[in-house]
């Protein structure tokens, strides 16, 4: 087995203060706690004993290159890989120190409390207030102007509010690319969730939609535990706290941000980083 | 040779590349174009055709025609009532069996069917598609009417027994065949075109778009009803037309299983007849001008009430696209 020596694991970890973040380092509560994860498409494995910790209110990011499993474990923490056959993991997905990957989960309650928003902006074919109203009526029943305010919170906390507020009942899939995206984001953080998985969700967006979603992570931080796989190693130095390098299904290096892109441990770490590879 | 002889040869050999490739971009542009235009007028060559020859009933008996019941050849009095109402009832029938099943069937395949099960009832679809009519008209008749006539019509009869409205459609003599059992005979056969259709559309709709409702905690059943039927819904309807087109014009099963009386029952347990099945029973005997011409007049019935459908379908597409805001 690969020496993991480096690994801090989430039982020992003591994470280093990037400074970036606005709490002290000591009330950094683990929300979610990966512990000896692997995972399998059929029989090939997709992901090698990955261990690490995911902390309340910051942002996460998974960088390395294509296939080496970042957006795979990203898909372990909702267990959305449930929805294909052959597809399983072993080890322990904690999460507040319960074990999602454990049998006799419900999962559409965890993916309700876990949201997650993709690579490309998927709007549902209804309006851009029944996209948010959607999910909120999943879960919960509320009036209907309980529920005008909550989709108007919605999109005013991604900044979309000002440019939708006079079309609401048009199609979501009318609006722009950018728009779309952040319309996604509105509907997850409407159901109120407690972590935000986020796959490359600028990968399909231009610079000013990019920099409009990176501003938005940064302020959902303050309420919500966010996850974010990029392709994009600027925008992991941007936007996130903690920056985990994957390589062929491997954790190569899990550290603070700032440690991570400036004094990186691992030689293959510092090539990623630094473009020489990738 | 000197270089611009060379170059002059070169750009003759381009022209005449060019001017042959032009050739035959004309050519398959009038050969596609005939093709379509071919459509057209074939199309407009049947509805002459009908209208024609549907004349002298239409002068005979003018608007009449379609709300007279009596169709009575020795006296040459003859109304379509009984074959439009035949024609619509079978196929709403139809409609309302097929529609769910193979809504059912394609959501079960598409969204819950475990992998080893999913080729074998595509393959049975198929094949159910690919049965000739009159194989369906011969087990109608021979296996689906009598056991409808022992056990299911005395049941429902019995069941549905001082229930208002009910009663009435299910009412009367259990004959066997009749406009009930005609309609179920279509449900089964346009079943694996509006499933096959739906079943193709359901696949089309992206994964991340599922992933993102069951991402927000939906069950498959409201991914279904929410996400993957608004997403789809033109092909489902599409789907239902066809299925919808099929049944409206299914001669030989319907034939077989329908009791071919031109009257209206009140009950769905009564003999009918349909247009297709009326004019496919009288052609050979019709003697005199004015019973071809009726016969003829309700082929072109069908036509208008086929074409009427799609109109509806249309209209009823533009509708939901307007309710969801596009």
């Amino acid at each position: 087995m690969k020496d993991r020596s480096n690994i801090q694991l989430p039982s020992t970890a003591v994470p280093p203060d990037g400074g970036k973040h606005p709490r002290g380092m000591a009330d950094l509560k683990e929300k979610i706690s990966v512990r000896d994860l692997c995972f399998y498409y059929g029989e090939s494995m997709a992901l090698k004993h990955i261990s690490l910790p995911i902390y309340e209110k910051t942002v996460t990011a998974f960088i390395g290159p294509s296939g080496c499993g970042k957006s795979t474990l990203l898909r372990t923490l909702n267990r959305m890989y449930d929805l294909y056959p052959k597809q399983r993991a072993s080890g322990e997905v904690l999460l507040d120190g319960h074990n999602i990957l454990a049998g006799g989960q419900d999962l559409n309650l965890l993916r309700a409390r876990i949201g997650m928003v993709f690579q490309k902006p998927t709007p549902f074919p209804m309006s851009i207030y029944e996209n948010i109203a959607f999910g909120i009526r999943l879960y919960e029943k509320i009036s209907r102007a309980e529920m005008d305010e909550r989709v108007e919170d919605a999109l005013k906390r991604t900044a979309l509010w000002d440019e939708v507020k006079d079309k609401l009942h048009s199609s979501g899939m009318s609006l722009s690319g950018g728009q779309q995206q952040r319309l996604c984001i509105a509907r997850t953080i409407a159901v109120r969730p407690q972590v935000i998985l986020l796959d490359e969700p600028t990968s399909a967006l231009d610079p000013i939609s990019t920099a409009k979603i990176e501003e938005l992570i940064y302020q959902l931080k303050a309420d919500y535990t966010i996850v974010i796989v990029t392709h994009n190693m600027q925008q992991a130095a941007r936007v996130a706290d903690f920056t985990a390098f994957m390589y062929l299904g491997e954790l190569g290096e899990y550290g603070s941000t700032d440690q991570i892109f400036t004094k990186p441990k691992e030689k293959r770490t510092e090539d990623y980083i630094t473009g020489r590879f990738g | 040779m000197n270089p611009a002889q060379n170059t002059a040869g070169i750009y003759t050999a381009d022209r005449k590349v060019l001017a042959r490739n032009s050739l035959k971009d004309s050519f398959a542009r009038y050969l596609t174009k005939s093709a379509a235009v071919l459509v057209l007028l074939l199309l407009g060559g049947v509805i002459f055709a009908l209208i024609e020859g549907s004349l002298p009933a239409i002068k005979q008996y003018g608007f009449g025609f379609i709300t007279t019941e009596r169709w009575n050849p020795v006296t040459e009095i003859f109304g379509a009532k009984a074959p439009i109402y035949g024609t619509v009832v079978t196929s709403l029938i139809a409609m309302l069996i097929a529609v769910p099943v193979g809504i059912g069937i394609a959501v079960f395949i598409t969204e819950l069917c475990p992998r080893w099960l999913k080729q074998p009832i595509s393959t049975a679809i198929e094949l159910l598609a690919g049965i000739p009519s009159i194989i369906y008209g011969i087990w109608g008749l021979f296996i689906l009417a009598p056991l409808l006539q022992r056990y299911i019509q005395p049941a429902l009869i019995a069941t549905f027994e001082g229930v208002p409205v009910l009663e009435g459609l299910f009412s009367g003599p259990p004959y066997g065949i009749g406009i009930l059992t005609a309609g179920l005979i279509l449900s089964i056969m346009v079943l694996p075109f509006i499933t096959s259709i739906t079943r193709d559309v359901f696949e089309t709709v992206p994964p991340m778009l599922k992933e993102s409702a069951y991402g927000l905690g939906c069950t498959t059943w409201e991914v279904v009803r929410h996400v993957v039927l608004p997403y789809t819904r033109t092909g489902v309807i599409g789907g239902m037309m066809l299925g919808l087109g099929r049944a409206l014009g299914e001669t030989m099963a319907v034939t077989f299983v329908i009791g071919n009386a031109h009257k209206i029952g009140s009950s769905l347990l009564a003999p009918g007849t349909t247009i297709s099945a009326s004019i496919a029973n009288e052609f050979t005997e019709a003697d005199g001008e004015l019973y071809t011409s009726s016969l003829i007049a309700l082929g072109l019935i069908l036509f208008v009430i086929t074409f009427i459908v799609l109109a509806a379908a249309r209209l009823m597409l533009l509708r939901l696209d307007k309710k969801a805001g596009k």
